[in-house]
C-alpha cells in the first residue's frame, strides 16, 4: 500500500498553511525576484562569477566503487560536480513570519533532495552542495516562505526571533545585516555579517494582513491561538499517549 | 482542559522593572542603548580588566574589540533579573557561579557532606572489645571528632594541623529517631528532628530512622575544593577512626580498627552522589551522581513552607538549575559560560512561578486538589487522560502568557528557556495533583510536544532531542530505559546531555512528595542532614541565598584570605 502523506492535522489557517508549504504538489507562490547573483552575495560562500570550489573530483572522474546504494540514489548536480557542502540559515520572527524552524525543515525534507537541515528555536539551517544550495535558496527567498522584515538570513548571532519588533516592523538583528530603506529591505552585509560591496534589495515587507493569513505559527495575540485548533491539540495528545503506552508495555 | 481566570500575574513587577514602556506592546526600539555602557557590571568588568592587564602585562576582557569584531553586546536593552520569590534584582553576570559565592557554597555544602552510621562501630566496640557505650561516651567521642574532623591530631605526637579559622565550617552532628537517645546526647551535637521539622514531617522522619544513630558530617569546604567529592568519605573516615581510638582508648593498630574503618568508609556510609561510570570520570559525591529524589531531600523549602508545595518545588528548580545546569553540565561536562543564560530563566522574574501557580489554581478548580493543604487524600489517579488534561492546560496557558506579554517572550528569548519553563510548570502541576513523579515527567514530555507543534520550534539543536523521545521512557521502568522518578538522576541515560532539564526533573520528583506533605522524598537521612541551621548555605531558601550572593552579601566558607597578604 502506497503511503500518502497527510502533512499534519488541524482545521485552522495555520494548519492549512503548514500543509501547503510541506506538500510538494502545491507550488510555492513566487512573490519576489532576487537575482541569482544577489543570492550568491547574501550567502557569502563564493564571489559572484567565481567557479564553484570543489571538495572532491567530479563523481564521473573519481571512479565510484561498485555500491548498490549508489545505483539507487541519483546524485544531485552539486554532488556530481564535487561541490563543497555549504549552508543558508534563517531566523524567523515569532510575529507571524511565514515559515518557522520545524516547518522549514519539514518543508525542505518534502521538497528537496540531498539536504541536511538543522532545527533550533531561533534559527534553522540547511546544508547541501553549493550549487544545489543556491537553487534551493532562490526558492526559500523568492516565494511565500520568506518575508524581508520578519525573516532574517543569518549565519551567526541570530538573536531576534522572540524579541518585540522594531517600530518599523523589522525583526531585531544586532548586526543589522539588512535595513529598511525607501520601503524596501536591503542587505548591507552577507549572512555571516561581512559588509557587501553593494546593497542587495530583497523587496518590500509583506503587510500584516498577509503575514497573519500566511503564517505557520500559532499565536494568540497576533494570529491564531493554538488552543482554538482543537483537532491539532488532540492529535498531539494522541501521539503522546500512544508513545507513553508503548514505552510502558511494548507490545503490538 | 478549560482555561481558568487568574488575575494575578507574578511576573508583571519584574517585566515593568526590566523593560521601558508598555509590557504588552509588540514593538520597541533598538540600537540606541550605548552598548555595554548600559550595564554597571559590564563597566566594572572593563575597568577591572584594565587593572589586571597593567599588573600582569597580558591582555584580557576587551569586549569592544573582541565581541563580533568590534560590535559589543547591548544593541538591545541589557536586562537585569529579579531572582524569583525574592524581590531582589541582580545583573545576569552575578548569577554565573564564578561571580556568586552562594552558588559555590551550595555545591560545596553538598560535596563536603557525608552521612555515616554509628551503629556498626558501636557493635564492634561493644561486642568485640567489650567497651561500654553510653550517651556520655558518645558525647565525648563527638567532642573529639569535632576537634579532629577539621584537621587536628588526636593520637600522634608532633603532627601538623589545620588553622581553625580556615576550616571553621567543618563539624559533625548526630541524629536519631529515638527521642530518648537524642535527648541524652549533648545538645550542641544533635540535629533535633522535632524542632527542625513540622510535626507530621518529624513523625515520619523519626519513624523512618528508628533507633539508628547517624553522623551528619561536613568536612572543610577548602578540602573538598582542593580535592574532589570522593575525598569526603576518606577524610571523614580517617578522622572518625582516630577519634574512636582516642575516645575509647583503643590500640591504634589492633585489627578491630579495620572494622571501624570499613564501617566509616563503606558499610555505614551514605554518599550524596553515587560513583559515575568511566566515561563521566567522576567519583562519588559529584553532581552527576545525585539522585533526583535525594536532591528533593537536600532542598529544605518544604520544611519551611509546608503549606506551599509550589514554592518549595520552585526552590528545587532554582537549586537544581544552578547545580545541574550551571555547574554540572555547564562546567564539569561542557565548559564556557552559556549555560547560565539558559538555566537562570527557570528561577528569575517569577515567570515559572506564575505558570506553576496557574497550575495550582487549575488543579484546585477542576480536581479539587488543594495545594495549600498538602495531603495524600485529595490526590487524583494518574490516568493518561488526567495527565494530558493538566499538562495541556498549563502549557497552553504558559504559551498564551508569553504571547500576550511580548516582554515575557523577550525576557526568555531562547526557545530552550521557554521549553524548560513551560514543561516544568506542566510537570510540577501534574506531579502535585497526582503525587506521582512519573506522571509528572509524562506531563513534561506532553508539554514539549505541544510546544513544538504550537510554535514550530522548541529548544536548540541538542536541547530537545531527549524531549522528542521522552514520552516513551517516562513510564518505562526497564533497565537502561527507565526508572521511577526518584531514582533517576543527571546520569540517567536520556537525561545526561543537556541544559534546562535536570533541575526541573528533580523538582517534578520532589513536588510529587511535597504535594502530599511527605517528610521526605527518598532518604530521611539526607532530609535531616540538610535541615541543619549550622550549614553555611541555607537549603530552605536557595533562591534567596543566590540573590544574596549576587548582591555580594553572602559570606562563604573556606576563604584563604587569612593565609595571604591583603590585596
Amino acid at each position: 500500500m502506497a503511503y500518502t502523506p497527510q502533512y499534519g492535522p488541524g482545521k485552522s489557517i495555520v494548519a492549512e498553511n503548514r500543509r501547503k508549504q510541506m506538500n510538494p504538489s502545491v507550488k510555492l507562490e513566487k512573490i519576489r525576484n532576487v537575482t541569482d547573483e544577489d543570492i550568491v552575495m547574501i550567502l557569502g560562500h563564493r564571489a559572484p562569477g567565481q567557479a564553484y570550489p570543489s571538495a572532491h573530483p567530479p563523481l564521473a572522474e573519481q571512479g565510484e566503487p561498485d555500491c548498490p546504494i549508489r545505483k539507487i540514489v541519483t546524485p544531485t548536480e552539486g554532488a556530481k560536480a564535487g561541490d563543497r557542502v555549504r549552508y543558508i540559515q534563517f531566523a524567523d520572527s515569532m510575529y507571524n513570519a511565514p515559515s518557522q524552524p520545524y516547518q522549514r525543515t519539514y518543508t525542505e525534507c518534502y521538497r528537496y533532495r540531498g539536504i541536511d537541515p538543522g532545527t533550533l528555536s531561533g534559527r534553522q539551517i540547511v546544508e547541501t552542495r553549493e550549487r544545489d544550495l543556491e537553487k534551493i535558496s532562490a526558492d526559500l527567498i523568492n516565494t511565500n516562505l520568506f518575508d524581508p522584515a520578519r525573516v532574517g538570513i543569518r549565519g551567526a548571532t541570530v538573536h531576534g526571533h522572540s524579541l518585540r519588533l522594531a517600530e518599523d516592523g523589522m525583526m531585531f538583528d544586532m548586526l543589522q545585516r539588512c535595513v529598511l530603506e525607501g520601503g524596501s529591505v536591503k542587505y548591507v552585509k552577507d549572512q555571516i555579517g561581512v559588509p557587501l560591496d553593494r546593497k542587495v534589495d530583497v523587496g518590500k515587507p509583506m503587510d500584516d494582513a498577509w503575514l497573519k493569513a500566511n503564517t505557520t505559527m500559532f499565536h494568540s495575540l497576533v494570529g491564531t491561538a493554538f488552543r482554538d485548533d482543537a483537532e491539532y491539540v488532540e492529535y498531539v495528545q494522541r501521539i503522546h499517549s500512544l508513545r507513553t503506552k508503548y514505552g510502558f508495555m511494548p507490545v503490538e | 482542559m478549560a482555561k481558568i481566570e487568574r488575575a494575578q500575574k507574578l511576573f508583571l513587577k519584574a517585566l515593568k522593572e526590566k523593560f521601558e514602556g508598555d509590557v504588552q506592546a509588540t514593538k520597541t526600539s533598538f540600537y540606541h542603548f550605548d552598548g555595554l555602557n548600559q550595564s554597571p557590571r559590564k563597566k566594572e568588568f572593563m575597568a577591572a580588566a584594565k587593572k589586571v592587564e597593567l599588573r600582569r602585562g597580558i591582555s584580557m576582557y576587551d569586549p569592544n574589540r573582541c565581541h563580533l569584531g568590534g560590535l559589543p553586546m547591548g544593541q538591545r536593552q541589557l536586562m537585569t533579573y529579579e531572582v524569583s520569590g525574592t524581590g531582589t534584582f541582580v545583573e545576569g553576570d552575578d548569577l554565573h557561579f564564578v561571580n556568586n559565592p552562594a552558588m559555590q557554597q551550595m555545591w560545596d555544602d553538598i560535596r563536603r557532606t557525608i552521612i555515616v552510621g554509628m551503629d556498626l562501630a558501636h557493635n564492634t566496640l561493644q561486642k568485640r572489645l567489650g567497651k561500654e557505650i553510653t550517651p556520655e561516651t558518645i558525647s565525648e567521642y563527638l567532642h573529639i571528632l569535632n576537634h579532629a574532623m577539621p584537621g587536628a591530631a588526636v593520637v600522634q605526637e608532633h603532627m601538623v594541623e589545620t588553622h581553625p579559622s580556615v576550616v571553621d565550617d567543618c563539624y559533625c552532628k548526630v541524629f536519631t529517631g529515638d527521642a530518648e537517645l537524642a535527648d541524652s546526647i549533648e545538645k550542641q551535637f544533635v540535629l533535633d528532628v522535632d524542632k527542625l521539622f513540622p510535626a507530621k514531617q518529624a513523625e515520619e522522619l523519626k519513624a523512618a530512622v528508628g533507633k539508628q544513630l547517624w553522623q551528619a558530617i561536613h568536612i572543610p569546604t577548602i578540602v573538598s575544593r582542593t580535592c574532589d567529592g570522593g575525598t569526603t568519605s576518606r577524610w571523614s573516615a580517617m578522622q572518625i577512626g582516630m577519634s574512636f581510638i582516642t575516645a575509647y582508648r583503643m590500640c591504634a593498630g589492633e585489627a578491630a580498627v579495620a572494622d571501624l574503618s570499613y564501617a566509616a568508609k563503606h558499610a555505614g556510609v551514605i554518599q550524596m552522589g553515587s560513583h559515575l561510570p568511566a566515561r563521566r570520570a567522576r567519583g562519588p559525591n559529584e553532581p552527576g551522581g545525585i539522585l533526583f529524589g535525594h536532591f528533593g531531600d537536600m532542598v529544605q523549602a518544604n520544611r519551611k513552607y509546608p503549606n506551599d508545595p509550589a514554592k518549595a518545588t520552585l526552590e528545587v528548580v532554582g537549586a537544581g538549575a544552578m547545580l545541574f545546569d550551571q555547574i554540572w553540565l555547564g562546567s564539569y561536562m561542557s565548559g564556557g559560560v552559556g549555560f547560565t543564560q539558559y538555566a537562570t530563566a527557570a528561577y528569575t522574574d517569577n515567570i515559572l512561578d506564575e505558570y506553576t501557580y496557574y497550575g495550582m489554581d487549575y488543579i484546585k478548580d477542576k480536581y479539587k486538589v488543594d495545594a495549600k493543604n498538602p495531603s495524600a487524600k485529595d490526590k487524583v489517579k494518574p490516568t493518561q487522560e488526567i495527565v494530558n488534561d493538566i499538562a495541556t492546560e498549563v502549557t497552553l496557558n504558559g504559551m498564551e502568557q508569553y504571547e500576550q506579554f511580548p516582554t515575557a517572550m523577550e525576557d526568555h528569548f531562547g526557545g530552550s528557556q521557554r521549553a524548560a519553563v513551560l514543561a516544568a510548570a506542566s510537570g510540577i502541576s501534574t506531579a502535585i495533583a497526582t503525587a506521582n513523579s512519573n506522571a509528572g515527567l509524562n506531563g513534561w514530555y506532553l508539554s514539549m510536544l505541544l510546544h513544538k507543534e504550537g510554535w514550530s520550534r522548541l529548544g536548540f539543536f541538542g536541547y530537545d532531542l531527549q524531549d522528542q523521545c521522552g514520552s516513551t521512557n517516562s513510564l518505562s521502568v526497564r533497565p537502561d530505559e527507565g526508572c521511577i522518578g526518584e531514582f533517576r538522576g543527571p546520569n540517567y541515560p536520556n537525561y545526561a546531555m543537556n541544559v534546562g532539564h535536570q533541575g526541573e526533573y528533580a523538582a517534578i520528583v520532589a513536588s510529587s512528595h511535597y504535594g502530599r506533605g511527605d517528610g521526605f522524598c527518598l532518604s530521611p537521612l539526607i532530609k535531616i542532614t540538610f535541615a541543619d541551621p549550622s550549614l553555611q548555605f541555607d537549603f530552605s531558601e536557595p533562591r534567596k541565598e543566590f540573590a544574596k550572593g549576587a548582591i555580594r552579601e553572602f559570606v562563604p566558607a573556606g576563604e584563604r584570605s587569612l593565609l595571604m597578604p591583603a590585596r
